[in-house]
């Protein structure tokens, strides 16, 4: 908890969520900072044996929507109990977890972006070519107008994962042996609409976004309404699963 | 302030199977309250519902006159500690406690206090605690809720006899110096019986009784005195003891002036019944009109 300070009743939940997402980032700083070294260091030591013509970046920021999923999953997973157990409803916990999923969402998606960015400039004054896998080729992934357009979309989609995450964590919570099952629906749709948009395999099982060849020739826009769509479903499902959960009996 | 806790007809079903059954209590505010039962009988379900960590499949719970289910000022202030507590066992002590001021009414300074007296390790993860230590955190957090209902669900399980009396004892300071409603749900039951204003019996999903002690105490009695006297009373004894010539016995029914006239003349002293020999009677599953 960010202060020692009684939180006031009326704003306690705005103030949790807020609190959630520094003590994330806190917790998490050194797993942010090893990226960071680790995207930026190693194109540097491949550079020695091969010509650079990949963003190490956008594996990272990749790899941060698996991480996304799991904060909003292992979070609401142990909120749940802790936080109904010291006197907040379900209600409340809800909107904390939106509050942190925003910030969380907006706070690495701004890293993504100010990451990529970054990446462009390092890798033009290198003289490396900062592209990306499309299946046979690997195309550049542009201007500069291209790559903050291309980077742009990354807060949304930390958004989506997160709550998908989110539904995952409140169902595994509460229907103990199948709730993870909600994978099965959840991981395909995300995946695809995360392949959709950027024209590439996302990180992880490629396969399960197999939708998304099918949305290569659909405008950005239309699949970017799509994953505002998903978010806010997300979000639906995981405020009816969280909103009559009940807390587990204590084992003995 | 203080809570009042009211359930009108309600029943918990886990699947098929009610784990209380069309229950009905009234319990005022500002009293402690013991809440017994055997393994299974409903006691930590009745609890959960009282704090809204599950809510009735019929019926209400009204806490204070006001539903608790999602009603964040009343939930704000009625804290169920259970057994170990519900903590992020990756926390350490310290932020435990600090995370208590998400309540307005927490004071972290008692609780901080609390826990340098039962030693607690402020630095150490909860994952690391000892069972004794670890209850002994959900006491110190249960104290320091400064709640109007405050329900301790077996908390006490691992703490030494020394701890359990110190907590006994803060509890009943804490009480005294800032009334509120206090439910303890315990099977050590003579141990907390001196602090009890009303005891609750739950058997089998059901209220079995509901009074004050006093009411529980006459209830029955204790007849100490030689063998061949007690004996002679002719009376059906819960439970006995022998020790050379000496005989105590406890029995289930209040005792009629004619009884207590041939008691005296035998010397045999008559006291009140032991709470927990009391409760194990009425218990009794081979025990009719329970």
């Amino acid at each position: 908890m960010p202060a020692l300070a009684n939180l006031g009743l009326s704003t306690r939940r705005y103030a949790l969520g807020l609190g959630f997402a520094l003590e994330g980032l806190k917790y998490f700083k050194y797993w942010v900072a090893a990226a960071l070294v680790l995207s930026f260091a190693v194109p540097l030591i491949v550079s020695q044996y091969t010509d650079i013509t990949l963003s190490a970046w956008f594996y990272t920021a990749n790899a941060g929507k698996w991480f996304t999923a799991f904060v909003g999953g292992g979070f609401v997973y142990t909120l749940v109990p802790t936080m109904v157990a010291a006197g907040l409803t379900r209600r409340e916990l809800a909107v904390s977890m939106g509050v942190f999923g925003l910030l969380w969402s907006l706070l690495l998606g701004a890293i993504a972006f100010a990451g990529i960015l970054g990446e462009r400039a390092y890798y033009g004054a290198l003289g490396w070519s900062q592209g990306l896998d499309a299946g046979d080729v690997i195309a550049p992934i542009g201007t500069l107008g291209d790559t903050a357009a291309f980077a742009a979309h990354y807060p949304l989609l930390y958004l989506v994962y997160f709550l998908a995450g989110t539904v995952i964590g409140i169902a595994s919570y509460r229907w103990e042996a199948s709730g993870w099952l909600l994978l099965v629906p959840i991981i395909p749709v995300v995946f695809s609409l995360d392949n959709g948009l950027y024209r590439t395999e996302p990180v992880g099982p490629g396969w399960a976004g197999f939708l998304g060849l099918f949305m290569d020739d659909w405008a950005r826009w239309f699949i970017v309404a799509a994953i505002v769509v998903v978010a806010a479903g997300l979000a639906a499902a995981a405020y009816r699963i969280l909103i009559d959960v009940p807390l587990r009996s204590k084992q003995a | 302030m203080s809570f009042a806790i009211t359930l009108r007809s309600v029943t918990l079903k886990y699947g098929a199977e009610d784990a209380l059954a069309d229950v009905d209590l009234e319990l005022e505010a500002g009293k402690i309250y013991g809440l017994l039962g055997r393994n299974g009988a409903g006691k930590t379900s009745l609890l959960s519902l009282v704090a809204a960590f599950r809510r009735p499949t019929t019926g209400e719970v009204l806490i204070g006159g006001e539903p608790v289910w999602e009603n964040a000022p009343v939930v704000s202030r009625v804290a169920l500690i259970r057994e170990g507590g519900d903590f992020d066992d990756t926390e350490t002590v310290k932020a435990i406690i600090e995370s208590g001021t998400i309540r307005p009414s927490f004071d972290a300074d008692y609780a901080f206090k609390l826990a340098e007296r039962f030693e607690l390790p402020l630095k150490k993860r909860v994952s690391a605690l000892s069972r004794g230590k670890r209850s002994v955190l959900a006491a110190v957090c249960g104290l320091a809720a400064r709640a109007e209902l405050t329900m301790f669900d077996e908390v006490h399980l691992g703490m030494d006899a020394p701890t359990r009396d110190a907590f006994y004892k803060e509890l009943l300071a804490e009480y005294m110096e800032r009334p509120h409603t206090i439910v303890l749900s315990t099977h050590l039951i003579d141990e907390v019986a001196n602090y009890l204003e009303e005891v609750v019996i739950v058997d089998r999903g059901r209220i079995l009784r509901h009074a004050d002690i006093e009411a529980f105490q006459g209830m029955g009695a204790t007849l100490t005195g030689p063998a061949d006297a007690v004996d002679a009373l002719g009376l059906a004894a819960l439970a006995e003891q022998r020790l050379g010539g000496t005989k105590s016995i406890t029995v289930a029914e209040p005792l009629d002036a004619a009884t207590r006239e041939r008691a005296a003349a035998g010397g045999v002293e008559i006291g009140p019944v032991g709470l927990q020999d009391l409760f194990i009677h009425l218990t009794d599953p081979n025990r009719n009109g329970a």
